[in-house]
């Protein structure tokens, strides 16, 4: 039997394609969300009317929105970092806990010193547990080949398991000695609390801005750079990479350590700019590290659009939290969020191919 | 001597490691097809909580409640992996991009968790668990006993489904072509062998069987819903495929490995021996990073190396 | 019923994105005959003959099997209708035994693989049609001649009463070669019809019955074999007469000013074997080395290991008396060395990435490219668009993606680059292997010009002609070792091609 349709690979790519599709495929995903929702007995119109209006439409709710975004542009882009490179790093969750591990250490041990130098180190620290704990995934795919999609998700777990230790399982120096009952993590001093500043009236995390500065600094990096131009062209085709000399290995493994340096920014953020302690559990239950794979895939890898795109799967999960209950039941932002991914990967197919009719063939008439 | 801790171990190793077999043998299937399978995480917990559902839901005896909690389960994971082939092989999407994609949509913060949300399956335990088995009255005989005779109705299954599979991959003609689809669909396609069609098949069968690990997780393991409660093993039975050299019975093996860790934690604590939680805990997925370097070395993958195709969409009229 | 025709084309049409591959092309196979498919590269060879196997659909057209209209939609169709093709990249898996390839996809077969009968029926039809091979051998311990036959017995198998060859003989040695032509003259013998697709003239003439010849998609017609001539062929073919002829050099070589010195390297493959055995070469300024051998003998190890792409086990190379490193391309860049590989688009060049990065793809480190490592994008732009103009690439923009340009264009953005850096040493790998005749001509005039000027070039092809034309000397490798060194005056045709197939020192099977 053969299919009615065809696809025809496209020669080039329309411009307009690289916003459209994920446009599309969003508008797409939100389509069968519904159709879940109606299906299991729900009113979709009002789900969304109400995740709209606790996500964007109003100055409370874009506030709470670009909370929980700073974190997932960090993810996104650590993300689209390594993708770009053909290297699958799904460790920006284990990445985020570990960089928050490093803030909130030297929050908690700098409390005292002056506000700007804390929030400096904090980052610096946030950024080297996490370029640490993913270069350990680079190290390995690059010296041993081994698959880096499976390590860094046993990482995660790893740093999930850490996380649980520090806090729940001993009396580590992240712990808070005062509780009483379920243990929490030790605030840091007041200094390591990052400011927000007001813009049109909105306050936006400091964080936020650090992600837009990371997004442009990665954007020029990859665009404008030797390193980018030897990143492009491992991506591309590694065997023409070692032809022209370039040094496969250290690029995959400083690529690793990029990625994960901007998980732990991320993870510092969560720290400095939100918890201001190290929420064990609170991390774990966040997973932005995995809806950062969706916001780099929707955003097509382009760090600037990550930044755009973290603001609205942002904006999605925070209404998420914020109406979860009977009638908004736990579960649907993943759903949504995977069925997002989905779309804009069969929008990817769009972008690559044409689909075409297939007709039969003519036929000459011959009469013989 | 029946409690010992090693006869303990090995049949706590069986009783844990079968879940991870069956979504990895599903693994074995999908990827010898040339089709990778991230998703088996999502499909895993999909699978567990349907079957979970359909325990409490499905009336009738007792036998009867658990086959339809199964086979619902199964069907579940079946509908995931049609699916992923459909992303795949049809589309020829990022295969890498689109298991991810179907551990998010259907994984524990996903869909599973919003079906165990709206039915309610996680209120009550699962009425109708799978139990352990007293075989032919021989559960008491010694060091065997607990090990062979013990086990639940799945994992006997499981013993009957290394050698059916290892017959079929290997000494029957779809066996032949399955190999040859995953190793070289250009040859497998001139030779007249449908390359969609066996990798929609395999993909499905390899996510009725994630499915199925997953029941075993809801139904055998915990017999509660508890969202995410797979926590990782789809990702460790991924890891499995690879130490199994993509082999039905050395995937047995290397999951009753990973299930000997699992269940080590639980057994040291209910013996009092005092080793960290947290540290056991982490066994397993430290010990996959460290397996898993061992087998991708240079040597290891040419000898006993991965389907040349996998991952790679099929295209005929690449031009 | 018998028909007389086996097979008739009519009016096919096959188009890809952006090309025609096949516009309205006429074809007709007699059974008993061997009718050969002339033409060049990109002449829509390939594409007919993928279609007339069910792998391409026409988009147009009309095909006849023994009189009877058929439309085939998968290759099981074809073989149930008794065609079958040997590709010229083989369809074989590699890991399977060839027992195993040879039942792969029978149909209506029992579900369990009855390994005696098969092997029982293997032997039977090799020792028929004189195609030894053992049918317990994993297929990727053979050789390259062994896995041609193969591929032969894998469709007899099948009962192919129309056989499809496409470019055969570009494996085999010359004796292989001869041996082949006996065999299809067998079958012919037998009834069954052989299409032989080729480009090679003389070939041709030594095998077919009739010759049908396409140019740019279309059948330009269809000849006797013995009422034509190789120079009527060629015109036909090209659309103007044309003649190879030993291109004849400016500049004299000067071997012992040696610029080149690889000495006593082994290296190993892919699968960890060794793949060379102390092997020691010299190239001396402005001269042409050709190294000759049949695929597979250690070519592409050899152009790895001098290009820095693989290591070496043991030995030394040296460009003008600087070593290089082993395993390190950038050093042997830097020494000089450039490096024409045998997958030009996924090698030597980033298939996705523009002509103008392509261009920059060896020297974008260089100050006059990049400074303090930002890259100076205005002037990689304009070393592009100057390369794109002297050697005449046909390239819509130079932001255009190298995989959009045709196969002549491609090869000329590598030429572009790899002479531009001022090379003292160039290694090129099968450097015209599947262009048309234009960009053969350029290409073997531009290697000849640079020679001239005082590059030293090892030329590896297994294109005996294309080594004869233009090398001043001819290695021999077989086995990954060099079996001979003969200066060009006395390295002829037949003796190179015993050496390519092994015989000790090329007197071997002579009588």
């Amino acid at each position: 039997m053969r299919s009615p349709i065809r696809f025809e690979k496209r020669l080039t790519q329309p411009a307009w394609l690289s916003w459209g599709i994920p446009l599309l495929s969003l508008l797409i995903a939100l389509v069968i969300g519904g159709i879940v929702l109606q299906i299991t007995g729900k009113d979709a119109l009002d789900v969304y009317d109400r995740i709209f209006e606790r996500g964007f439409a109003s100055k409370r709710a874009i506030q709470g929105s670009l909370i929980t975004a700073t974190p997932l542009a960090f993810t996104g882009l650590c993300a689209a970092v390594a993708f770009r490179m053909g290297v699958i790093n799904i460790g920006g969750e284990g990445q985020l806990y570990v960089g928050a591990i490093g803030a909130s250490m030297v929050g908690i041990a700098m409390d005292g010193q002056p506000v700007g130098f804390v929030v400096v180190c904090m980052l610096v620290m946030g950024m080297l547990f996490g370029a640490a704990y993913g270069s350990i995934v680079g190290v390995l795919r690059a010296r041993f080949n081994t698959n880096e999609i499976i390590t860094s998700l046993m990482l995660n777990y790893i740093a999930g398991i850490l996380l649980n230790y520090l806090i729940f399982n001993s009396r580590s120096y992240w712990r808070d000695p005062r509780t009483q009952g379920f243990p929490s993590g030790k605030p840091i001093g007041d200094r390591g609390e990052w400011t927000k500043f007001s813009i049109f009236g909105v306050s936006v995390p400091l964080g936020f801005l650090i992600a837009i500065l990371a997004g442009g600094a990665v954007w020029l990096l990859y665009k404008r750079t030797r390193f980018g131009f030897e990143v492009g062209v491992i991506a591309d085709s590694p065997r023409a990479a070692a032809y022209a000399g370039i040094r496969t290995r250290w690029t995959i493994v400083a690529v690793m350590a990029l990625s994960g340096a901007l998980a732990g920014l991320g993870g510092a953020s969560d720290v400095g700019d939100f918890r201001h302690l190290l929420d064990a559990k609170g991390l774990q239950l966040s997973n932005y590290g995995y809806t950062g794979i969706v916001v780099a895939a929707l955003a097509r890898l382009n760090p600037l659009a990550t930044i755009f795109v973290a603001v609205l799967i942002g904006g999605l999960t925070n209404a998420g939290y914020a109406l979860q209950g009977p009638d908004f039941p736990s579960g649907l932002v993943g759903t949504l969020q995977g069925l997002i991914l989905f779309s804009s990967v069969a929008g990817e197919v769009l972008l690559r191919y044409r689909i075409r009719q297939n007709r039969t063939p003519r036929r000459e008439a011959v009469a013989s | 001597m029946n409690n010992s801790l090693l006869v303990v171990i090995a049949a706590s190793a069986i009783f844990y490691g079968t879940p991870l077999f069956f979504a990895a043998l599903g693994g074995v299937f999908t990827e010898r097809s040339g089709v990778l399978n991230l998703g088996v995480e999502g499909m895993m917990l999909l699978g567990g909580v349907t079957g979970a559902w359909a325990s409490q839901h499905v009336d009738g005896p007792a036998w009867f409640t658990v086959l339809a909690s199964i086979l619902i389960g199964m069907l579940a994971g079946a509908c995931t992996g049609l699916l992923h082939a459909f992303l795949c092989v049809t589309l020829r999407t990022n295969q890498t991009v689109a298991g991810l994609a179907i551990t998010i949509f259907a994984g524990a913060v996903g869909l599973s968790s919003y079906f165990a949300n709206i039915w309610e399956v996680a209120k009550s335990p699962v009425p109708r668990p799978i139990r352990k088995l007293d075989v032919l009255g021989l559960g008491e005989v010694p060091v065997l006993g607990p090990i062979l005779f013990s086990q639940n109705v799945l994992t006997y299954a499981s013993w009957i489904l290394v050698v059916v599979a290892s017959v079929y991959l290997f000494r029957t003609r779809f066996g032949l072509h399955l190999r040859a689809v995953g190793e070289s669909p250009q040859t497998a396609d001139a030779m007249g062998i449908d390359v969609v069609r066996y990798r929609y098949v395999h993909t499905i069968i390899g996510g009725s069987l994630a499915g199925l690990g997953g029941v075993y997780y809801s139904l055998a393991i915990v017999p509660t819903w508890v969202d995410g409660m797979t926590k990782g093993a789809g990702w460790i039975a991924i890891a499995l495929v690879i130490f199994g050299f993509w082999r039905p019975g050395l995937t047995l093996i290397g999951a009753y490995l990973f299930g000997a860790l699992q269940s080590l934690g639980t057994t040291l604590k209910a013996r009092n021996i005092q080793i960290s939680g947290d540290l056991l805990d982490a066994l397993p997925y430290a010990l996959t990073i460290v397996v898993l370097v061992v087998v991708s070395t240079q040597f290891a993958h040419r000898r006993l190396g991965a389907p040349a195709s996998l991952g790679q969409p099929y295209e005929r009229e690449e031009r | 019923m018998t028909s007389k025709t086996a097979v008739k084309m009519t009016g096919i049409v096959k188009r890809f994105p952006g090309v025609i591959a096949n516009d309205g092309v006429d074809f007709e196979l007699r059974p008993g005959e061997v009718h050969a498919l002339l033409g060049e590269n990109g002449a829509g060879k390939s594409t007919l003959s993928n279609i007339l196997t069910g792998l391409y659909r026409p988009d147009a057209g009309r095909l006849d099997i023994d009189g009877e209209p058929v439309s085939f939609s998968s290759p099981r169709d074809a073989l149930e209708a008794g065609i079958g093709m040997v590709h010229q990249h083989f369809r074989l898996v590699p890991t399977f035994t060839v027992a195993e390839n040879i039942v792969l996809g029978e149909a209506g077969a029992s579900v369990f693989v009855n390994r005696d009968r098969v092997i029982a029926r293997v032997q039977e039809l090799s020792e028929r049609y004189h195609l030894a091979v053992d049918p317990m051998a994993k297929v990727w311990q053979l050789s390259v001649g062994e896995q041609q036959r193969v591929e032969i017995l894998k469709i007899l198998y099948r009962g192919a009463r129309v056989l499809i060859l496409d470019e055969p003989t570009a494996v085999l040695t010359p004796i292989e070669a001869d041996a082949l032509f006996m065999t299809l003259r067998s079958m012919v013998a037998e009834g069954r019809s052989i299409i032989f697709i080729s480009h090679k003239l003389d070939e041709v003439m030594a095998v077919a019955d009739r010759i049908t010849v396409l140019r740019g998609g279309k059948t330009v017609g269809c000849v006797d074999t013995a009422s034509t001539s190789t120079k009527d062929l060629a015109s036909m073919m090209v659309g103007r007469s044309v003649e190879f002829t030993r291109v004849t050099r400016q500049q004299p070589a000067t071997p012992d000013d040696i610029v080149l010195q690889v000495s006593v390297v082994s290296a190993l493959d892919d699968r960890g074997r060794l793949a060379l055995t102390d092997v020691s070469l010299s190239v001396g300024r402005g001269e042409i080395v050709g190294v000759a051998g049949v695929a597979g003998n250690g070519q592409r190890e050899l152009a790895e290991v001098i290009a820095g792409m693989r290591s070496i086990s043991s030995g030394s190379i040296a460009v003008e008396g600087q070593p290089i490193k082993s395993g390190r391309a950038r050093s042997a860049i830097e020494q000089g060395i450039a490096h024409i590989p045998e997958d030009r688009l996924h090698t030597g060049l980033a298939a996705s990435h523009s002509v103008e990065d392509n261009m920059a793809l060896k020297n974008y480190r260089t100050s006059a490219l990049s400074r303090f490592r930002i890259l100076r994008r205005k002037a990689i732009r304009h070393q592009a668009a100057d390369l794109v103009e002297r050697y005449d690439v046909k390239t819509p923009d130079t932001r255009t993606p190298v995989r959009l340009l045709s196969g002549g264009n491609v090869q000329k953005v590598l030429l572009a680059r790899e002479f531009s850096s001022l090379p003292r040493v160039l290694i090129a790998a099968s450097p015209t292997r599947g262009l048309d005749v234009g960009a053969i001509e350029t290409v073997r005039s531009r290697l000849v010009e640079a020679a001239d000027r005082g590059l030293g070039v090892l030329l590896i092809s297994e294109d005996l002609d294309e080594i004869l034309s233009l090398s001043d000397r001819v290695l021999v490798v077989y086995e990954g070792r060099l079996v001979a060194n003969l200066p060009i005056e006395t390295a002829d045709r037949s003796r190179i091609g015993l050496l390519m197939g092994g015989s000790v020192d090329g007197v071997g099977a002579r009588s």
